[in-house]
């Protein structure tokens, strides 16, 4: 069943894991979502329960909603899983290895096509992890299998506190590359002949 | 012509071990070289059937991450790596979530992959550095939960393989099967 949060209900969530945080109930490091309700709301109303949601370290929102439940969530929080939110009933999936979710996601989303079902993957990553190779290979492969997933950017500038355009570069100018095409007269590897030792 | 009884070669058990393979419905095999002609590989792979092999650029990492991605929607990837020189590639997506996976969710996703990979042959032609090195003890070095098996004689690749699909079938595990391109010629 869909689930409707409001802002005020992610934030209250975020603002409950704070304070048991500070209150040193929770032993491992949490990435908190504030400021991101609106956007992912919006999002969501196209999210149906049968698609696949992948996400990273910081996933409590993307988790609730999706429908998993508020208290299973804290649950998990507070046995230090922060970073590692997965939920099957939910089909919830996440990893805290940049970029590592793109081929998985990508891999789920083959086996729907395969399988003629109508549901979709759904894969939220930082703008940083959004610049890596690994995520440009499976966004090109999908698009042009036409595999159903929606790659979602959550750009708040920032890679840990690494200003992403600032190391990357703000402007692609024509890059210096050179391609030719030919025709190979030998196989890729020999003459074509067998030679016998 | 061989009769019935004779002994299989090293290659030609390979085959047999692909073509039990494929008899499970939700085996897949990917790869570079799976439904092209191309690599050592190919040739045992002539008699799986073309809608459960699927042709991949190259992206050896991603490719193991596709394959993972596979096997959480219930398909049984044979994960093709034609050297493991080239599997070392991989070692991203082998480590931090094949392995990892089923400890890091409390068991709720176990992906499951069978991995297939080769050292490369250095006879009668030696291929280089970059093409027969064996990394099979640092393989075993980096995972706990993935099983590594060397397939060092003929006789050991069918229940090896055999092992492989139960091992995915019956416990969620993955298994990755180095067999040896220096054998594929030995008649």
């Amino acid at each position: 069943m869909k689930v409707m949060l409001s802002e005020k209900d992610l934030t209250d969530f975020e603002e409950e894991v704070k304070q048991l945080f500070l209150d040193k109930k929770i032993r491992s490091p949490v990435h908190l979502s504030v400021g991101s309700e609106k956007q992912l709301i919006e999002i969501f109303k196209e999210i149906r329960p049968s698609d696949w949601v992948f996400s990273t370290h910081r996933s409590h929102y993307h988790a609730l909603l999706k429908g998993v439940d508020r208290t299973w969530l804290k649950k998990e929080i507070m046995e230090n899983r922060s970073i590692h939110i997965f939920n099957k009933e939910c089909k919830v999936f996440t990893s805290a290895i940049m970029g590592g979710i793109a081929p998985i996601a990508t891999g789920v989303s083959m086996a729907l096509k395969r399988n003629g079902s109508n549901d979709k993957v759904w894969v939220f990553l930082g703008d940083m992890s959004f610049e890596m190779g690994i995520v440009h290979e499976c966004i090109k492969y999908a698009a042009r299998h036409d595999l159903p997933i929606v790659w979602v950017v959550e750009d708040n500038g920032l890679s840990v506190n690494t200003p992403t355009q600032e190391v990357w570069g703000t402007e692609t100018p024509n890059p210096k590359v050179i391609r030719y095409k030919y025709e190979r007269k030998y196989p890729h590897q020999g003459c074509g002949q067998r030679v016998i030792f | 012509m061989r009769a019935k009884g004779d002994i299989l070669t090293y290659v030609e058990e390979i085959a047999k071990a692909m073509e039990m393979l494929a008899t499970n419905k939700r085996s897949v095999f990917l790869g570079q070289n799976v439904a092209y002609s191309g690599s050592i590989m190919s040739a045992s792979l002539e008699k799986i059937p073309a809608n459960k092999k699927i042709e991949l650029p190259l992206i050896e990492d991603a490719q193991m991450g596709i394959s993972i991605g596979l096997s959480l929607e219930g398909y049984i990837p044979i994960s093709i790596y034609p050297r493991i020189d080239f599997l070392i590639l991989a070692i991203n997506q082998i480590v931090n979530h094949l392995d990892k996976i089923a400890e890091m969710s409390s068991g709720r996703f176990k992906p499951k992959v069978i991995i297939r990979t080769a050292l490369g042959s250095t006879k009668p032609l030696y291929p280089g550095l970059q093409h027969c090195s064996d990394y099979t003890e640092g393989l075993k070095a980096l995972v706990k939960n993935v099983e590594i098996v060397k397939l060092t004689k003929s006789d050991q690749i069918v229940p090896a393989y055999k092992k492989a699909l139960e091992n995915a079938i019956e416990s969620n595990k993955s298994t990755i099967l180095i067999e040896i391109a220096d054998k594929y010629c030995e008649s």
